[in-house]
Order: C-alpha cells, then structure tokens, then sequence
C-alpha cells in the first residue's frame, strides 16, 4: 500500500515536472505560409509570409490590417536568417504549413542545391509544399503581393498551381522530394514552374489592387524554369511547357484546337493521357520511343462544313491533332536539345532502365549525347464524345 | 436465543420492555374458548400487517369460531389447544411456528402477527402483511421507446414476482437472505440452476456471507461490498431497474441479486461489453441495434478523449490540423488569456458544476439553471473572450456523448478519467495520451468481474462471443450463451 502510494506521488510529481515540455498554445505561434529565397550580396535574403488569423477568420471584415505579414531577415544561412526574424516577429514562425516557396530568378541562376540541405532536414517543416521561381522579379517582391480571391496568397499560389495543372497543363508542381530526386539523377534535370508578377509592383503591394474588380497587379504562373542540375539556364514559353507535361505525362486536361479544311477551328479537350517512355539502344547509339495515347472529347466547333457524324471525319481530326501535338513536342525537345542541352524529360532515365550497361559509358557525357538523342514521338489521339449536340447548328445556317 | 415464556402476561411484558413501549405495536389479549377459559395475546405492528386481514381473519375467528360447538367439544376433550387452534380457526395461509424471542421480534417487525397462547411456551407467526408502497410504475432511469415499461419497485416481492413472470422455469432458483445487522434487510440471490456456473454461484453466496454491516439501505451497499477491487474505476457489478434486463441476464447464466428497499436489482458477472449493452437492442432490427452500438462505441472514446485530443493536438501537434482549420482555430484563439488545458478544465468543472446542480436542484428551479448554464458559460464566456468557441464545442460534444451510455456508472468512470487524461495531454501531448491508453488498457484487462476476465470476449478473445458485443447479430445468429458466464446447456436453441 504504502509503495503504491509513492509510486502514485512520484507519478504526479513526473507528470508535473515535465513541464509541458515543447508545448506552444495556438496564439503563440507565427503560422508560416510561405517562404521566399532571394540573393543578397554573397547572403541570403529569406522572406516569410505569416497569416494573421484573426484576420483571415473574422467575420465581419475585421479590423482593416492585411492578412497576412512577411519578415525578411538576411543571414548566411537560410536557418540563421529564420531565427533571426524573431528579432522582428512576436512569435516564433512555425513553418509546418508552408505552401509554397518562391525561388528569386537571381538566386536560381546561381544555383539553389546549397540551402536543400535545411528544408529536408528541419523536423518542422513538411514535404508537401510547392516550388516555384520568381521570373524576372525576386521571391520577395512576389510574397508582397495581394491577393483576392483567397486572403493568403500563399493559399491562392498553391490552388492556383494545382488547378492550372490540372486543367490547363502548362505549370508543373513540384514538390521537395521531386526536385531533389531529379537534382541527384544524372539521367534528368529539374524544371520549375515560373511565376511572375503581372502588372505594376507598386500597386500590387497595396490593399488598392483588392479593391478593383479588375485586380491591377496579379500573380501568374508563366511557363516552367529549364534547370541544368541546381542552376537556373532558361525559360520554356507557355506551348513548349505543355509540350513538356505531354511528355511526362503530366497532362491530366488540357485544350488544343486543329483547323478544318474550309477554314475556323475544332477545339479539343484532352480527358486523358498516358505515356510510355522507352529507352533503347541500337548498335551503340541510344534511342528513345515515346508512346503518347490521348482521348478527347470535342470541346468547340467554329467551322460550318463539318459533319461530325461521320466516321471519318472524325478520323481526320484525331490525324490532324496528333500531328499538331506531334509538332510541337518536337519543337520542345528540339529546344531542350539545341537550345538548352538540359535532359529535362528524364530521357537518360529510360536509357538508363533499358540498358544499364550501356548507361554506365555514357553517364558522365549525357548530356552531350542528349544533344543528338534521336527521339521518335507515337501519337494515338482518340475521340471519346462529341459533347451535348452532335451536329453544329452552323451546319443548318449554311443552308 | 431466549426461549418464550409459559405465561402471557409476561411474554407480553417482556416483548413490551424489549420495544420500550413502542407506540406502533398494537398488543391484543382476548379470551378465547366458550368459557373464556383461555387467554390469548395478538401482537402486531401498525402500518406493517394488513390490519383488516387481521381483524377478520385473526381476531374474529378466535373470539368467534373458538364458541363453535365442534372446536369447543374438541377443546374440552383435552388435546392441544395451540394444535386445534391453528387447525381450525386461524384462516391464513401462511403461518409459522414461534418458539423463541428473537424469530418473534424478526417476525412482528417485518409486519407478521404474533399469535401466542396462555399457558404454552411457542405461538405463530402469521403472515397477513401489508403496508403502503409504490407501485409498479416506469424505470425512470433506463427508458426504452419499444419494450415492456415496468420497472421494479422497492418492495422485495413484488420485484421477484416481476422476475418470475418473465420466466416460468422451475430451474429459477432463489435464495433468501437477511443482510444487516440492525436492518435486517432482505436479500435474494436469482439464477437459473444449470445455466450459471457453480463456482460462481459460491462465489456470490460467500461474499454476500460475509458482509457484516449495520445498514443495507440500498443495493449500492452490496455492491460495494461484493466487488472484486475497490481502487478502480470501472464498475464490475451491473444494476438495473427493469425486470426484462434481468431476465435476460439470468437466461445468459448470471446471477441476480435482488434488495429489499430499492428498485435497483443487481447482475454479476458484470463484464466491459454489457454497459454498452442497452435493452432496446433487442427490441430492434439487428441492423440498427448494431449502428448504435457502435455508435456508443465511439461516443465512449469521444466522452473519454474529446478534450484531451484537443489539447494535444493544438498544443503539440499543429502541423496534424489542417491549414485552413488551423488558422480559424488560431484566430479563435486571439486574446484568449488561458492556455488550451486551463480553459478546457474551467469548462468541464463548470459543466460537472451544472450537472450536479441539476440533479439536486427542485425541479421547478432547475429551469434557472440550464438558462444560466446556456447563456453564461455558452455564449457569454465566448464573447468575453475567456473561451474559446472551439473549446465550447468539444466540451459540449464530450458532455452529450458521456449521456448515451446505458449505465450511468459507466458513464461516471469515463468522466473521472477524462481529467486524469487531460492531464497527460496538457503535460506530453499525444504520446501521454497514448501512455495514458495502454494503463487503462492493462488495468482493464486485469480486472475480473467474479473470476471471469472483465475485458471478454475481447480479451481472452472468443469468437463465438462476438456475436453480442461490437455488434449484435440477429437473433437466429445466436446459438450459444456466453461461454465464459453460463455453463454447459451451451445451445440455447437449435442449429438449423
């Protein structure tokens, strides 16, 4: 009995003593959504963007403040300048929400693998937010920037992101472990989904541009970022970067018009894809197949002489889709080659799976062998629905 | 045991002295016999005996029937008076011989009529009782929409007669006893032989054996004295007021242990899974019945941790919330001055405070009072900025699911450890939450409920028990009795 009793004791005393230990009550911490790196001097500039809930939150239009604040602090580091905001913030910024990170252009030019390290080894921090680079501007000019749709920026980038590369195609999002699984393979190099700030700096950075319902300034993604291993080389305009994601198979829906033989255009809505990338190697040289198969559905008609009930017309519209889509895919890979000479598609992957002997001769080189990488491109384009109508009514006022 | 005295007179000053003249018990001596040549004396206890069954039964038959000319001719010829009286003129069922004091006190003070010759050391008693009781009405505390609305009484007869009309098997055995020293209550153990195991059924018989006490004013006494730990939570004898409870218990081989003196009737073995159990279970369709036995399930781990989870979670775990809930919790949060643990203890005493007025207060002020909990504690705290909004939900949500349970001792266990538990969150998070589990989880598991593991059928698992504890199979998937509780008969119906 007696020993029960202290036992008891020393339990409750433990229990006490521990001192909710680690503990942070949910108005002492800094809820962190993005975060921005910029190049200054030979130093990190890092801008954080922080909500203010009771902003975000309140209900009847709160108090007027932003909802939400960024710090900047400059440091050798990317985690001595994180600390260091607490020199300016009230509470401690807690990074387990970050959505997005913005890479100033400046920055990624010079290389981004020396601050990784951190972002991945930091026990806050999870793996699910978005890379993106600041095209033209700096990250931190880009987290300055109000939003209206949603009240956090950060949240909107993020949405944004997504549902532009679902359904348009030409932003790719990529998160921590992407990036760094094609930073450390020698057979592809990383892209990063660009983003730039439309419109006028200055009015963007105050409330003003959320008060006009034609928003001045806004945020937009813009093409993807070419990188030759953690150094930014390029841009791919807004065709070659769906070229890209056909590629990769990233296309989950997308839009694409043909011409019709008497002029005006069909639009196509692609509902699905899916890519085959085979490498192989044929008396030394190495070769890649790329087997794309796409089903459709017809989106728009403008043309007047198109009957779309017939088989054959829409033969020749899966024919002339796949050429188009053939074309400028090449037109990318030929940029990626010529231009670039970034292994961007993961080619040296494939080659690497089909034959790893042969990878194994050409691993230290490959990106003078992707230069001349012959790559033949197969196209099946299917047509699925030709949505609600069948027959366009310009069909009827040609008559 | 003092014996009875040859003369009247002075078993009469004796019972006198022995109840100091106690107002209420009614002393008669008449003169019986067609010469008076007897004395008779007639004891009975006011309130207690049915007085009109005694008057015409008891009185009328000595003092008329006694001048008959059969009895008189039988009387003068000499043979045992107390014999022929009891044969001929005492028309009432139930009478027993009296030979000593104490069976004489025992038996006019539970309301029998003491019946006692002049010149013979013995006498009767004879059972004409009657008092004023409640009636058969309904449980209060376990109500059902569909099922049989009788709930016991506090007369001891009246809730065996209740039991035994539920089951018309001459294997429902009873056994009587008087518990209490001072009391003398009466107690009656219920089983159906053959169903219960014997070990069991000894069990019971030596603990309630071994009871020494004044006072046995309400089952809770003997149940507190019969169960097998003191230091738990966690009840391990059930109770109930309602007869088909009962009855159900006895056809799965428990033993019921029924009180004089209060409707609560109480059931042994009593294991984890049958406090989730509610009657009404089985007087649904299956389907539903399982719905909500899970659903109280999940109402016990939520009466069980829904504070504690919050603390834990938006005190060490914020990056498990997600983002946007997150900042609305945060927001909600602004300026309110007690960290998450104080604010959720000031809400549960507040609520434990409401409670217990509640059951205490007259009903006509209890009105006051859940306008006072509702406005102040809800909304006002709220809007002061004392508490949170969120907090003010869980602790509600907590409260509402800790009323499902159909045992209100289950629920009182559940409510005592949600503190210890908040406790553990407050102090390490989830993981003193988690440390927290496996103790309960390991006493659970420890404890016994009259040697059969309080954890079956989950833990020694059994199969063939599952059939009635998450989930309640219809009827025709029900072939056995608990295997643990009842003994041999397993089947308590044909396997088609």
């Amino acid at each position: 009995m007696k020993r029960q009793i202290v036992l008891g004791m020393l339990i409750l005393v433990l229990t006490v003593n521990a001192g909710c230990w680690n503990r942070r009550e949910l108005n002492e911490i800094a809820i962190g959504v993005a975060m921005g790196f910029d190049k200054s001097g030979d130093k990190y500039r890092i801008t954080s963007q922080v909500v203010d809930p009771g902003e975000v939150a309140a209900k009847e239009g709160g108090t007027g403040h932003t909802p939400v604040i960024t710090y900047h602090a400059t440091a050798d580091t990317l985690f001595e300048a994180l600390r260091k905001m607490t020199t300016m913030s009230p509470r401690k910024i807690y990074s387990s929400h970050v959505r997005m990170v913005v890479i100033g252009e400046e920055l990624a030019r010079d290389g981004i693998e020396r601050f990784l390290d951190f972002l991945t080894r930091d026990h806050e921090l999870r793996a699910d937010y978005f890379f993106v680079v600041a095209k033209g501007t700096t990250a931190e000019n880009v987290l300055k920037t109000f939003t209206s749709l949603d009240k956090i920026p950060a949240n909107e980038l993020f949405d944004s992101l997504k549902t532009s590369e679902k359904a348009w195609a030409p932003t790719s999002s990529v998160t921590l472990h992407d990036l760094i699984s094609d930073l450390v393979s020698k057979g592809k190099h990383p892209v990063l989904t660009g983003l730039k700030v439309k419109g006028s700096q200055k009015t963007g950075e105050s409330k003003e541009n959320v008060e006009r319902i034609d928003t001045p300034t806004r945020l937009q993604y813009s093409g993807l970022g070419v990188f030759k291993k953690d150094k930014l080389i390029g841009w791919l305009n807004e065709e070659e970067s769906k070229g890209y994601n056909y590629v990769m198979g990233n296309v989950r829906s997308t839009v694409g018009d043909v011409r019709c033989p008497q002029g005006g255009k069909v639009v196509m809505e692609i509902i699905r894809s899916k890519v085959d990338r085979k490498g192989k190697v044929t008396n030394g040289k190495p070769e890649v197949d790329v087997d794309i198969r796409l089903e459709a559905n017809v989106g728009e008609v403008e043309c007047r002489n198109l009957d779309l009930t017939q088989t054959s017309t829409i033969n020749e519209l899966e024919e002339k889709s796949e050429q188009i889509i053939k074309e400028f895919i090449e037109k990318t890979i030929k940029k990626a080659q010529k231009k670039y000479k970034a292994d961007i598609f993961g080619f040296g992957e494939a080659i690497r799976r089909a034959d790893p002997h042969f990878w194994r001769t050409v691993e230290k080189t490959w990106d003078q062998e992707f230069v001349e990488l012959p790559v033949n491109i197969k196209i099946d384009h299917k047509i699925r629905r030709t949505g609600t109508v069948g027959q366009s009514f310009l069909k009827a006022l040609e008559e | 045991m003092a014996p009875l005295k040859t003369s009247l007179e002075e078993n009469i000053r004796q019972v006198k002295a022995a109840l100091g003249n106690s107002g209420d018990i009614i002393i008669r001596e008449i003169p019986i016999g067609t010469d008076d040549e007897m004395k008779a004396g007639i004891f009975y206890a006011k309130g207690l005996a049915k007085t009109d069954s005694v008057h015409h039964f008891i009185i009328e038959s000595l003092m008329l029937d006694t001048r008959g000319t059969e009895l008189k001719h039988k009387l003068s010829s000499g043979q045992n008076a107390l014999q022929l009286i009891k044969d001929y003129a005492l028309t009432a069922g139930e009478i027993k011989d009296v030979t000593d004091f104490e069976t004489l006190f025992s038996a006019l003070l539970s309301g029998k009529t003491i019946f006692l010759l002049d010149g013979y050391p013995q006498g009767f008693a004879i059972g004409l009782v009657g008092w004023e009781h409640r009636g058969v009405t309904e449980p209060t505390s376990q109500t059902v929409i569909r099922g049989p609305k009788e709930g016991f009484s506090e007369v001891l007869i009246t809730n065996i007669a209740l039991i035994r009309r539920k089951i018309k098997d001459p294997n429902l055995w009873l056994e009587s006893r008087k518990i209490g020293r001072v009391t003398q209550t009466d107690v009656a153990m219920m089983f159906i032989k053959g169903f219960v195991h014997d070990q069991v059924i000894e069990e019971v018989r030596s603990r309630l054996d071994r009871i020494d006490i004044d006072g046995i004013l309400e089952s809770a006494y003997i149940e507190e004295l019969i169960q097998e730990k003191t230091y738990s939570p966690f009840p391990t004898v059930f109770n109930t007021e309602r007869p088909d409870v009962v009855a159900a218990a006895l056809l799965e081989g428990r033993v019921a242990i029924v009180i004089d003196g209060t409707p609560f009737v109480l059931l042994v073995p009593a294991l984890f899974g049958q406090f989730n159990q509610a009657a009404e279970d089985y007087y649904q369709r299956a389907d539903i019945a399982t719905l909500l036995r899970l659903l109280r399930y999940l109402c016990f781990i939520i009466a069980l941790l829904g504070p504690s989870l919050y603390i834990a979670i938006t005190t060490f775990h914020q990056e498990m919330i997600p983002t946007p809930l997150l900042i609305s919790l945060a927001a909600q949060r602004e300026g309110v001055p007690f960290p998450a643990f104080i604010e959720a203890l000031v809400m549960e005493v507040t609520f434990e405070i409401l409670r217990e007025a509640g059951v205490r207060l007259p009903r006509a002020v209890g009105q006051a009072v859940s306008i006072v909990g509702a406005l102040v504690i809800g909304q006002a705290a709220v809007e002061a900025g004392i508490i949170s909004a969120a907090m003010v939900i869980v602790v509600s949500i907590t409260a509402i699911s800790s009323f499902v349970f159909p045992s209100y001792n289950m629920a009182i266990s559940v409510r005592i450890l949600r503190f210890g538990l908040m406790g553990l969150a407050a102090s390490f998070g989830l993981f003193g939450i988690t440390l927290g589990l496996i103790a309960l989880v390991l006493h659970l598991s420890s404890l016994r409920s009259f040697g059969i593991p309080y954890m079956s059928p989950f833990a020694p698992f059994n199969l063939a028990d599952q059939k009635d504890m998450l989930f309640r199979f219809p009827l025709r998937g029900m072939f056995s009795r608990p295997r643990l509780i009842s003994q041999r008969q397993n089947q308590n119906r044909k396997k088609r």
